[in-house]
């Protein structure tokens, strides 16, 4: 069953750049600002489990901070090794400055 | 959905090392021009050095012509190799995926063995067993020195893994730093190298001697200098240990070694945060030199302690150097007892 849930407002998150959503269930989520709009992802690489919170928006590419894997946050496909398994993506939505990610 | 990661990787967190993450991201930004600027720097440089390397064949000159003509191939070569796997030295990915395996072509590693390898030097940066890019023995003493220098030891690794690639075969190592999907893609990278270095063969075999002299001697020319460099990246210092500072070197050099280099004498820079591109690191260390240990002497006096320890090591004589940084245990006196065995 989903949910829409709370991650911020969009003045938290600077253009071309993301934050880090955790849930209380213990889950985690890259939530980014990009030139095409607001998406949300896994906020961990697929590769080795780092988290994405320090990595680098490229447009609308996600570089992992540890080994520059990119990933297309609008559809979450895996673009480049050392990453090759695509990442889960969230619907995301906006109630004025509010952001919602459906998880 | 993935989980907190079950190891610590080496870089900055593990290393304590603070910085303003809107400033990282700042340091991170990609731009082409810095690295086109770098590429045009190193084609004159290679124009030039091999105007002298034809002005003076048929003479003793031409020697010292190719060995400084193949010290500019090889050294920005490797660096150009090492940058582009990282993916960080243009913000067109086509560009940077074009120099890597130009680049790679050079270094003779097949550009996708050659990323995956170096993403586990990342994350277990001089971790015996992890680290797959540990290239000599540690303690190092002089016939390490002697054959990590000559590249020996390189070569046969760059050819071993190649044919192996070609035939399909993929060493245990190469496994685990690579998902299921790259093997093939490794294979027919090094299938596509391997068909071209027999095409220089066989052009040179047919008269095409210019290839001989301008691509393959300076190649092996040029490798001691590459070595030294990549050397006293981490000779001497901590192994196993989840800090950069303790397991790696800066070291102080002048405009020209920086050229040479692309910056990567700001290596503990670059180990603790390998998301910033080379032209960035210099900023990078004003950010945070406070953080850092003192960077070891220039380029020749590092190297030359370097020499020094190994020399004496070898003679079972005390192995402190005059100021190199060296791990503890690294200072012996009558002998020492060997830590780690090179994975590569």
């Amino acid at each position: 069953m989903s949910e829409w849930v709370h991650v911020g407002q969009t003045s938290d998150i600077d253009e071309e750049d993301l934050i880090r959503f955790d849930h209380e269930d213990g889950r985690t989520f890259a939530v980014y600002n990009t030139e095409k709009g607001f998406f949300a992802t896994d906020g961990f690489c697929t590769h080795e489990a780092q988290h994405l919170e320090d990595g680098l928006v490229i447009g609308t590419v996600i570089e992992c901070p540890l080994h520059q894997g990119r990933f297309d946050v609008t559809n979450g496909r895996a673009l480049s090794a050392p990453a090759c398994v695509d990442l889960k993506t969230y619907p995301v939505k906006l109630e004025g400055d509010e952001i919602y990610i459906e998880i | 959905m993935p989980t907190e990661t079950a190891f610590v990787a080496t870089n900055w967190q593990s290393s304590g090392i603070k910085i303003d993450k809107k400033r990282l991201k700042q340091l991170c930004k990609r731009y082409d021009k810095p690295g086109l600027i770098y590429l045009a720097k190193w084609a004159l440089a290679l124009f030039v050095s091999g105007a002298v390397v034809w002005a003076t064949l048929g003479t003793w000159l031409v020697w010292p012509a190719m060995i400084a003509y193949g010290t500019i191939m090889m050294v920005p070569g490797y660096c150009l190799s090492h940058e582009t796997a990282h993916g960080t030295p243009f913000r067109s990915r086509w560009l940077n995926e074009t120099v890597l395996w130009v680049t790679s072509f050079i270094y003779m590693e097949e550009p996708l063995h050659r990323r995956m390898h170096h993403t586990s030097h990342h994350t277990f940066t001089w971790h015996i067993d992890k680290d797959s890019q540990m290239p000599f023995d540690t303690p190092m003493d002089f016939k390490g020195w002697l054959i990590e220098i000559s590249g020996i030891s390189l070569l046969k690794y760059h050819i071993k893994e190649l044919l192996e690639l070609t035939v399909g075969h993929f060493s245990q190592h190469t496994r685990e730093v690579s998902q299921v999907g790259d093997l093939p893609k490794m294979a027919r990278g090094a299938r596509i190298f391997m068909a071209i270095y027999l095409g220089i063969a066989i052009a040179i075999f047919m008269g095409q001697l210019w290839l001989l002299w301008f691509l393959v001697l300076p190649r092996f020319l040029g490798i001691p200098a590459m070595m030294l460099y990549g050397l006293i990246q981490h000779v001497e210092l901590q192994e196993n240990s989840p800090s950069i500072l303790e397991s790696t070197r800066s070291f102080k050099t002048n405009a020209f070694g920086r050229f040479l280099y692309a910056n990567m004498n700001f290596h503990c820079e670059h180990h603790l945060f390998p998301q910033v591109p080379f032209y960035a690191l210099p900023e990078l260390n004003r950010e945070i030199r406070d953080q850092l240990p003192e960077p070891d002497p220039g380029f020749f006096r590092t190297q030359f302690e370097v020499l020094s320890v190994v020399i004496r090591r070898s003679l079972k004589k005390n192995t402190k150097a005059k100021s190199i940084r060296q791990a503890p245990h690294m200072i012996t006196e009558g002998g020492y007892q060997p830590i780690a065995t090179k994975s590569m």
